[in-house]
């Protein structure tokens, strides 16, 4: 479809002239609004995902071995284990690596060590596997192989931590599906509003053999505009408010992995106003069909 | 070029508009539709403009079957079936040259056309000297001159007037038969509903009477009246 320059300035025009005529503050703020609850839903959704799959990453089987493992069962175990389908790496830590490690951990509480006597401590091997998915399966294959007194990864943190990202995606669907047809709502409202201060224009254009396409596009662009308005509000306030807030959060809780760069923070924001102007070209489209009858 | 091949139209009331109505207009005529109120003149016309389809028979249009255009089609059939109205329909915030460029503009006419175009389509009705006032500025006449000139403009081949002179006085509205003669005389096809007795006994052109949806009379140079009407309500 090729569209003339001078047309194309009578949409443009069009369009904003009727936004400009039928948007109000209340139907703008409720729209800026709706969308910038998604935008704080959709900063939670990418944390925990961000926080999740940093966890996941450094996830490894802590595996004890039996104290009386000579030299040659320490390496036949390290076979068995590299054997196993998804297995990346294995270290061995020897019991005096891994008292020195404890000790580093207990940092000012080191002293509890010494309490102990002798180090209880077993020999053992940090293994990492290729996915986290299979960290319980090669766990368990694991604890089955001989000289294996016990395995280790941190059960059910992971899962509880993916349990909570998955219920937050879910509500987050449902409202951004709530929030989006409330969006739909007031746009379509501006567009009912023009599409009776244009009736007369309409019934004109359609009797001189004005395509649907060519009385539509005046309202598409409407809607794009009003789309556009709400969500650059909520989207600029989401962007500032966010990186203001991340910058106290990080002082006080510096040990929480949140996200404190500015650039997915901008396309998660740029993503919201495209939205807004998607939905809003949407609920023109859809209305003015409708009542156009095209 | 115009032909109604037993054509029927009963709306969704029930009520019938036109009943096997069959009948052929060729190129550049000039024809009456007359009948009392109900009798099936606008069906008539919107059934030409596409903007309703009958519920039988078939509407050609040089010999193209209409009702069965497809929806995206119907805009380029209304670029060369163009209506007036008796309420004219200007728009009334735009200028008399606004309101006739708007018929062309909206047809994606390039910009450079449209002037040429508008100014021959005012002089054809006599508004050149109007041509920056704004409707509310006009006299009835005039506006319908206007809505004339949005009609003809890019030279459409069939004009068709619902009852164009309903609210005029008897002087305006010869003065817009002269500009539909002039517009038929450029080889405009002219269809015009009308009660006015006047004009149509005065003008002498192709006479289709409609009464109760059916044509109950087709008269090459006719009368507002039957023959038989006319006697009937002759004294003695």
């Amino acid at each position: 479809m090729r569209v003339r320059l001078s047309t194309m300035r009578y949409f443009l025009a069009e369009g904003w002239k009727s936004a400009r005529r039928n948007v109000s503050l209340i139907s703008l703020g409720t729209m800026a609004v709706s969308i910038f609850v998604l935008g704080v839903f959709g900063l939670i959704l990418m944390n925990l995902t961000s926080i999740n799959s940093q966890l996941r990453s450094s996830i490894e089987i802590r595996v004890y071995v039996e104290d009386n493992l000579a030299l040659q069962g320490l390496g036949k175990l390290r076979q068995g284990i590299e054997s196993i389908d998804g297995v990346d790496r294995v270290t061995y830590v020897s019991k005096d690596e891994g008292l020195n490690r404890l000790t580093k951990q207990l940092g000012q509480k080191a002293g509890l060590v010494d309490i102990l006597g002798e180090n209880p401590l077993p020999d053992a091997f940090d293994v990492r596997v290729f996915n986290a998915d299979t960290t319980p399966d090669i766990a368990s294959l694991i604890s089955d192989l001989p000289g294996v007194i016990s395995v280790s990864y941190g059960q059910g943190f992971t899962e509880k931590l993916l349990a909570t990202t998955r219920f937050i995606g879910i509500t987050a669907l449902i409202l951004a599906i709530i929030l989006l047809g409330a969006v739909m709502f007031i746009v379509g409202n501006t567009v009912r509003l023009s599409l009776v201060a244009r009736a007369q224009e309409i019934e004109v254009m359609k009797l001189v053999g004005a395509t649907d396409w060519f009385i539509m596009w005046p309202f598409l662009i409407e809607g794009m505009i009003v789309g556009f308005m709400g969500s650059s509000v909520s989207g600029i306030c989401l962007y500032a408010g966010y990186l203001a807030c991340i910058g106290r959060l990080g002082s006080v809780m510096p040990f929480i992995p949140i996200i404190g760069e500015a650039a997915p923070v901008a396309r998660l924001c740029i993503g919201l106003v495209v939205l807004g102007v998607l939905m809003g070209v949407l609920a023109g489209g859809v209305f003015i069909r409708k009542h156009l009858e095209i | 070029m115009i032909r109604f091949y037993e054509v029927t139209k009963v709306y969704p009331s029930g009520a019938t508009a036109l009943l096997s109505v069959n009948t052929f207009i060729s190129k550049g005529e000039f024809v009456f539709l007359v009948g009392s109120s109900g009798a099936g003149k606008t069906t008539f016309l919107k059934l030409l403009t596409r903007e309703i389809v009958p519920t039988r028979g078939q509407v050609l249009l040089s010999g193209r079957n209409i009702t069965r255009l497809r929806p995206r089609e119907v805009p380029y059939l209304r670029r060369t079936v163009r209506m007036i109205f008796q309420d004219y329909k200007l728009l009334p915030n735009k200028t008399v040259y606004d309101n006739v460029a708007f018929a062309l503009m909206v047809i994606e006419k390039p910009r450079r056309q449209i002037g040429p175009f508008v100014d021959e389509a005012l002089k054809l009705v006599g508004l050149e000297s109007k041509a920056l006032a704004y409707p509310d500025e006009l006299s009835g006449g005039e506006q319908q001159r206007v809505s004339i000139a949005r009609a003809i403009v890019g030279n459409p081949t069939i004009l068709l007037a619902d009852e164009p002179t309903g609210n005029l006085d008897m002087e305006t509205s010869w003065d817009i038969m002269e500009v539909l003669l002039r517009v038929n005389r450029r080889g405009t096809t002219v269809i015009m509903s009308t009660h006015n007795a006047a004009i149509v006994d005065g003008l002498k052109q192709r006479v289709i009477e409609l009464n109760n949806g059916r044509i109950v009379r087709d008269d090459q140079k006719g009368v507002y009246e039957s023959e038989a009407e006319y006697n009937a309500v002759l004294p003695g």
